[in-house]
């Protein structure tokens, strides 16, 4: 069937079993911690029946036969008739990633690929149980779509049931101790009494499948295209709101609380005998809802969730910057009127903008959970291949970032968590011989920090050696000896996210290309970040990503070089200083000045980006801006300091893509254009060292 | 007045599907969904449809449960949508036996290859379901025994004489699970001759039915495989997705499996296995049309009755759907109308 990503149908499908299918990704892997939990495996059941049933109305055959399968297994679980253990979850778990990428062949347009036929087989295979193991080999040639035929291992199954060992109805009593979106609604469902209006729309979860992460979970590396597919994201992401919308589904604004809905008027005109059944409820309710007057009021606000597609908050988001543009320019522009009423509406307005600006990022804001739930995953499958023993911890799972950023993290936190467990955890004896627990621990961490969020990755492994990373880093010949001897503990730790740097001799297929780290790297500081990384050799490894709250507005230094004004982004700076140019020194041929008994570098901006610079003219004088990129400081010499600015960040056009050392531009508060430095590229570009 | 339909399915994605493609037919009109079972129970109550389609599996309480609490609160028509698995099928028949009316794949391509036809056919089954609005009760065998008051001696139009049958040929549509089950339960294990039952069924139901049929019945009841001999106290459920005939074989009469036709609407036809019973026993064959949609059997009976054997029809009162008992008994070609509890005691006295 030819897919037709405009039809509304097919987005129904695709947003309702995204969801299901990331919900299965971590109850899958609960299940192998409680394999006997009876609505667990009810609830993966009705997931890949209804994603079959979805799949089945499309005529999406590969993912039918897929799920048919897999439901059957279920099928068998939930009735008792099989138990799950590693063996099974090693078959069940790829069928998994199978169907998240035959989902992503849907969202590109193109129709899913057939099954593995050796995954079916697998999958075949475990709906054998002892009683049925003779039909195996009729069972195996059975083609796979064909759901209408009965196989002989149904048909045993069928007279099993049929002597009496007859499948309990899925009657699901909730007494799992983890609550699903499903379970969640019921209970407020039980809570309110009977009578919900329509949950229909407020079922809708903020789950939103993000399609980055399984091309991640299919190949450890990232290749280069996927990398100039990650830097056109960003470039969306950074610029243009809504020039990534093909990946992005609606997704519901999620209210405070979802309101009860009591139809007590239409229970009022039921017959007394209905009455007598319903009084019994009310008494089960809160004292506060067996009011009825009180109980009418919520009656009134039915549904207080709504799905608004991504492309319409991204629309909001860019407006409310062009207010901030045009708030900071009746700023500057209130500055030169003296009028004490302009000066109270100005900062009137200034702080309903703030509000405003505020509550829309709100709107935009989604828990890290959505990039966290799939670690369970990672891990486990992971340390299973290698045969390694691993508990991962997850703290701060609720919070909230920016939709973008939370899809540009999910990469490179994967890529970090998998280095983790590959690089940082040893094998489960050589702990036991340092004296450690059998079992290693990453650390998984998010909080929200001022005006950004910080993610912490730890783990309990062997910690790195400095030395062992000068060497290799001298191997490499990226520098000589003596100034990898000049290097400190911690600038050595942070060689890692240097290109083409890589500590595994041999190429694994999980990670040890030295391609990951870099890209890492590159992509966090595109999202305005940071990484860094510190260690203890023996007691294992920290790494430490500082990100902002958003993408689309940004707090800057705005400084002039020539007679253009240019905005460095706050997160790199570090501090400024007026400095006598005099009092700097040599350093190998670069100019560096001591702050604080630390050497920094020194590099003049307008040599770089202003026309006839000439350094005379600074008359020995000049302005200091202190960046810093990961653990690197250098100093910017500029013409000019102006002050802080949020600034809204627009691409710049087609001519000046891929400009390096350029994120972006915006319109400053006097009107004029100002180019938003990347700091990094910047370097990149132009700097001898970097 | 619209037929109006409340639509159970936890999947948001169905109910969508679902009521988009009730609400196209103008007669139709959806009043509101739910998902799960018990949500399903409130609505009813809250919104009294006159039809619900029903899933089975959702989470909270299941459809099976769902459809035995709405026909002990307020009996509605439901209409099951059945996965065609075994699974499946089992489930079907417990929503049945608790008193849905009637099931469709859940699969709408299973239905029909065109999804217009299968839109048609949906619609179509809720109008006429709803339709039986009223009749409906906590169970479709329960309400027959309330509704009719008993009848003591069997209402004979001609006399037969008991041992006369070769055979008994039971054909049904819809209504027909539970309204075989109500029969073959009650006879007893050494029924005279054997019985041959052509229920309209897809392929993957068929199993699952005999199994279930087996062990509620004290006759022996399975899917019959070509080449089966006909033993007494023996019923045969024709295989779902073929035709079933009876031919002779040397000085038997065996059954015959076959592959459907391109054109034969139903797999099983009742009309084929009537017929070629006809030709297999001449006027020695009981058969009976109970419950169901269409006028299929109408030409079996026919051929049957010029062979001389005899045809009883289920009365209307207690057909789910009084199609194809009404298309015989409107032919002229029903030796006997019986509302269902009876069939089973008429049969053990004159086979």
């Amino acid at each position: 069937m030819p897919i037709d990503l405009e039809d509304e149908v097919l987005q129904d499908f695709l947003v309702e079993a995204g969801e299901i299918l990331e919900e299965l990704g971590n109850q899958l892997v609960d299940l192998e911690q409680r394999g006997d939990d009876k609505d667990l495996l009810n609830t993966v059941f009705r997931g890949f029946h209804t994603i079959k049933g979805g799949a089945g109305f499309l005529a999406l055959d590969p993912l039918v036969a897929l799920c048919h399968i897999a439901e059957d297994v279920f099928n068998l679980l939930r009735n008792g008739e099989k138990a799950v253990d590693a063996h099974l979850m090693d078959v069940i778990l790829p069928v998994l990633d199978s169907l998240n990428d035959m989902f992503d062949s849907i969202r590109a347009g193109e129709d899913p690929a057939d099954a593995d036929p050796q995954q079916l087989e697998n999958l075949r295979g475990l709906l054998n149980t002892d009683s049925a193991a003779p039909a195996a080999s009729v069972v195996t040639s059975e083609p796979a779509a064909d759901d209408n035929d009965i196989t002989d291992d149904e048909f045993e199954a069928m007279l099993d049931a049929a002597a009496g060992n007859k499948p309990a109805p899925a009657a699901a009593s909730e007494t799992s101790d983890e609550i699903s979106d499903d379970e969640f609604e019921s209970l407020l469902d039980e809570l309110h009494g009977s009578g919900k209006i329509d949950t229909t729309q407020a079922s809708a979860s903020t789950e939103k499948p993000s399609a980055p992460a399984s091309t991640e979970s299919a190949s450890d590396e990232i290749t280069d295209d996927e990398f100039d597919d990650l830097l056109d994201q960003l470039h969306g992401a950074t610029g243009a709101p809504g020039a990534n919308d093909k990946k992005q589904v609606a997704e519901p604004v999620k209210a405070e609380e979802k309101a009860p809905a009591e139809p007590e008027k239409e229970k009022k005109a039921e017959k007394p005998a209905a009455k007598k059944v319903e009084k019994k409820e009310e008494a089960s309710k809160p004292p506060k809802t067996s009011d009825k007057a009180a109980a009418k009021e919520p009656a009134a606000a039915t549904e207080t969730t709504v799905r608004v597609d991504t492309k319409r908050l991204d629309d909001i988001m860019n407006l409310v910057g062009e207010l901030v543009l045009v708030r900071n320019r009746l700023s500057t522009l209130e500055g030169s009127v003296e009028n004490e009423n302009m000066s109270a509406a100005v900062s009137n307005l200034d702080v309903v903008t703030a509000d405003l600006q505020n509550a829309v990022m709100k709107t935009r804001m989604q828990p890290i959970k959505k990039v966290f739930g799939r670690f369970p995953r990672v891990v486990r499958d992971l340390a299973r291949s290698l045969g390694k023993e691993i508990t991962l911890e997850m703290e701060g799972e609720d919070t909230d970032l920016d939709k973008n950023l939370v899809e540009a993290l999910a990469d490179p936190l994967v890529h970090l968590v998998r280095n983790s467990v590959d690089h940082g955890i040893e094998m489960p004896d050589v702990r036991e011989q340092t004296g450690k627990i059998r079992n290693g621990r990453v650390l998984l961490k998010a909080s929200q920090e001022g005006d950004h969020i910080e993610l912490t990755i730890t783990d309990d492994g062997k910690g790195m050696d400095a030395n062992v990373l000068r060497g290799i880093a001298v191997d490499k010949g990226m520098m000589d000896e003596e100034s990898a001897a000049r290097l400190s503990d911690n600038d050595c730790y942070n060689l890692i996210f240097a290109p083409g740097f890589s500590t595994k001799k041999e190429i694994s297929d999980i990670s040890g290309r030295g391609v990951g780290m870099d890209v890492v790297k590159t992509r966090i500081v595109q999202l305005n970040g940071s990484v860094e990384i510190d260690s203890t050799l023996g007691n294992g490894s920290v790494v430490l990503i500082k990100v902002p709250l958003t993408l689309a507005i940004m707090p800057t230094l705005m400084v002039v070089l020539g007679s253009q004004t240019f905005a460095l982004p706050l997160v790199n700076v570090c501090e400024i200083f007026d400095l006598d140019l005099d009092k700097t020194n040599i350093v190998d041929g670069q100019q560096v000045v001591i702050v604080r008994d630390k050497p920094v570098p020194l590099y003049y901006l307008s040599e770089w980006l202003a026309n006839n610079f000439d350094r005379d003219s600074l008359n020995g004088r000049g302005h200091v801006v202190i960046v810093s990129i990961g653990t690197q400081r250098v100093g910017f010499v500029v013409d000019e300091l102006i002050g802080q600015e949020e600034v809204v960040i627009k691409p710049l056009g087609a001519m000046l893509q891929g400009m390096d050392g350029m994120a972006g531009a915006t319109i400053t508060g006097d009107g004029n254009i100002a180019l938003i430095l990347d700091v990094p590229g910047l370097l990149k570009k132009y700097a001898r060292r970097f | 007045m619209n037929t109006r339909v409340l639509v159970v399915d936890d999947s948001s994605f169905f109910r969508k599907r679902v009521t988009e493609m009730l609400n196209a037919d103008p007669r139709i009109e959806v009043v509101g969904s739910a998902n799960n079972g018990e949500e399903a129970i409130t609505k009813t109550k809250e919104l009294k449809p006159d039809v619900i389609t029903m899933d089975i599996e959702m989470p909270v309480m299941d459809g099976i449960t769902a459809v035995k609490k709405i026909m002990a609160a307020l009996p509605t028509p439901i209409l099951m949508f059945s996965s065609l698995t075994t699974e499946g099928a089992n489930a079907t028949f417990e929503a049945l036996e608790a008193g849905a009316v009637d099931y469709l794949p859940k699969r709408f391509d299973d239905i029909s290859k065109d999804r217009e036809d299968a839109k048609q056919l949906l619609c179509s089954r809720v109008k006429l379901i709803a339709s039986r609005r009223g009749q409906t009760s906590s169970s479709p065998v329960q309400a027959q025994k309330r509704d009719v008051t008993p009848v003591k001696k069997p209402l004979f139009k001609k006399k037969t004489v008991k041992g006369n049958y070769k055979l008994v040929a039971i054909g049904t549509s819809t209504g027909g699970p539970i309204a075989l089950q109500e029969v073959l339960t009650k006879l007893p294990k050494d029924f005279p001759s054997p019985i041959i039952l052509i229920q309209h069924m897809p392929g993957s139901f068929t199993g699952a039915f005999a199994g279930r049929l087996n062990t509620l019945c004290k006759i022996d009841v399975k899917e019959a495989e070509d080449g089966d001999s006909l033993l007494p106290g023996h019923a045969y459920l024709a295989p779902g997705g073929k035709q079933m005939e009876l031919i002779q074989r040397g000085r038997e009469i065996i059954i015959r499996i076959t592959d459907p036709k391109p054109g034969q609407t139903y797999k099983p036809c009742v009309d084929i296995t009537f017929s070629s019973a006809s030709k297999a026993y001449p006027g020695k064959v009981l058969s009976v049309i109970l419950t169901g949609m269409g006028a299929d059997g109408r030409e079996g009976a026919r051929a049957l009755k010029s062979t001389g054997s005899v045809v009883w029809s289920q009365d209307e009162a207690s057909s789910v759907i009084y199609g194809m008992p009404a298309a015989v008994a409107e032919a002229g070609l029903t030796d006997n109308v019986l509302p269902l509890t009876m069939i089973a005691e008429n049969l053990i006295q004159s086979v």
